[in-house]
C-alpha cells in the first residue's frame, strides 16, 4: 500500500529500535492500557501533522482519527522490523492530507481555511497570538512541498532520512525544499525581526 | 555529501536548511559541523543567527490540543476496528453482570436473537472498558509500559 523508504538501510536501522513496537503489539492484543497510552502517544502527532498540513481545526481532527483507525486495524498484523511505526502512520497521516488537499484543488474555495486554534494561552498574551497567526499564515502560503519538509523536519522532528523517505525524496534534495521554504517565511516574517521596520509602515528611507 | 569539507559557507547553508540545532542536520555531517562550530564560534554565531530566529517563529505558531472529546471517539474507534478489547478490572464486575443478562435474554427470546444481544452488550463493554480506563488518572507510557 505504501511506497518503501528511499534509504531501505537507515530505514531498517532505526527500525531495529522501534520505540512503538512493544506498545503496539499490546494494543493489537487489545489491551485497553496499551490503547489508552497509544492514543497520548499518537494523536497529538497526528493532529500536528494535519494542522500544519491543512490549516483547519476540524480537518484536522478529521484526518488525525482516520489515521488512528487506520493504525487499530493495522496493529493485530504489525510485522516488526519492516519500518518503524511512527514513519508508517505519518505515511497514513500525510496521505489523507495529500486527499484533501488534492479535493481542495478540485474544487476551489473561496478562501483557504485559516483557523489558527485555540486561541492564546492566558498567559500568552495578545502579541504571541499575533505572532502565532502570522506564522501560521505564513506556512500555509508556502508551496504544499516546501511546507511538507518544514513540517515533518521541524515540527514533526523527523530524522532526515525519515523525513526524506516519507516524501519519496533524496536529503539532498530535501534540504533544498527545507531552504527554499525556510527562506520564504523568513523573508514573510522579516518585520518582526528585533529591530525591523514594522509591517504596513512604510520602508525605509 | 559526508566527503564535504566543512567551511562557513557549508555551514550557512545547513543551518538555511536545517535549522539552528546541529542535531537535526544530517548524520553524515554532524560531526565536521560541531568541530567546525567549536573551532569558529564567532563565524558560527553569525552563520547560525537567521536559523534560530527563524527556528523561534516557527515555534510561535498554535499548537492545536486534543480535545476530550476527539479522544474518546479514537479510543471508541478501537472497538470498531476490529481490536478484540480486554475487559479492564475496574469494570469487570458489571461486564460479568452484562454478560448474565445476555444469556438471560437469550433464554427468553431465542438464541439467535440472544447472541445478537450479547454482540451489541459486549461490543458496548469493550468501549466502556477503554474509555473507563482513560479516565484514570495519572495513567501514561510509564505506567502502561514499566
Amino acid at each position: 500500500m505504501f511506497g518503501r523508504p528511499a534509504c531501505p538501510e537507515g530505514d531498517r536501522l532505526v527500525a531495529a529500535t522501534d520505540p512503538d513496537e512493544e506498545l503496539l503489539r499490546r494494543v493489537g492484543q487489545g489491551d485497553p492500557a496499551a490503547i489508552q497510552a497509544m492514543v497520548g502517544r499518537k494523536l497529538p502527532r497526528m493532529l500536528a501533522l494535519a494542522y500544519r498540513m491543512l490549516g483547519d481545526a476540524v480537518e484536522a481532527e478529521d484526518v488525525a482519527q482516520e489515521a488512528m483507525l487506520r493504525a487499530w486495524k493495522q496493529a493485530p498484523r504489525w510485522r516488526p522490523g519492516q519500518a518503524r511505526f511512527d514513519t508508517w502512520l505519518h505515511r497514513v497521516g500525510l496521505n489523507l492530507c495529500y486527499d484533501r488537499l488534492r479535493r481542495r484543488r478540485e474544487v476551489p474555495t473561496a478562501m483557504p481555511p485559516d483557523r489558527p486554534d485555540p486561541g492564546p494561552a492566558p498567559d500568552r498574551g495578545l502579541l504571541a497570538a499575533e505572532l502565532g497567526a502570522r506564522v501560521h499564515r505564513a506556512l500555509q502560503a508556502l508551496p504544499q512541498r516546501q511546507r511538507e519538509a518544514v513540517v515533518l523536519c521541524h515540527y514533526q522532528e523527523l530524522t532526515n532520512i525519515e523525513a526524506a523517505g516519507l516524501m519519496e525524496v533524496s536529503v539532498e534534495a530535501l534540504e533544498s525544499l527545507l531552504s527554499r521554504g525556510r527562506r520564504t517565511l523568513r523573508l514573510s516574517l522579516a518585520d518582526l525581526a528585533p529591530g525591523a521596520e514594522p509591517a504596513g509602515e512604510g520602508g525605509r528611507g | 555529501m559526508n566527503a564535504r569539507r566543512m567551511t562557513e559557507g557549508r555551514i550557512a547553508e545547513l543551518a538555511e536548511a536545517w535549522g539552528g540545532d546541529v542535531r537535526r542536520w544530517p548524520e553524515g555531517e554532524r560531526e565536521a559541523a560541531r568541530a567546525w562550530i567549536e573551532a569558529h564560534p564567532d563565524a558560527a554565531d553569525r552563520a547560525l543567527f537567521e536559523a534560530r530566529q527563524t527556528d523561534a517563529a516557527l515555534d510561535a505558531a498554535p499548537r492545536l490540543a486534543v480535545s476530550a472529546a476527539l479522544r474518546d471517539r479514537v479510543i471508541a474507534s478501537a472497538v470498531g476496528a476490529g481490536l478484540r478489547v480486554r475487559a479492564a478490572w475496574p469494570g469487570l464486575r458489571r461486564l460479568l453482570w452484562l454478560g448474565g443478562a445476555g444469556w438471560a435474554a437469550a433464554a427468553c427470546a431465542g438464541v439467535v436473537f440472544g447472541a445478537t444481544l450479547s454482540g451489541h452488550l459486549a461490543l458496548e463493554r469493550q468501549v466502556e472498558a477503554v474509555l473507563d480506563l482513560a479516565s484514570m488518572t495519572g495513567l501514561d507510557d510509564t505506567a502502561v509500559l514499566g
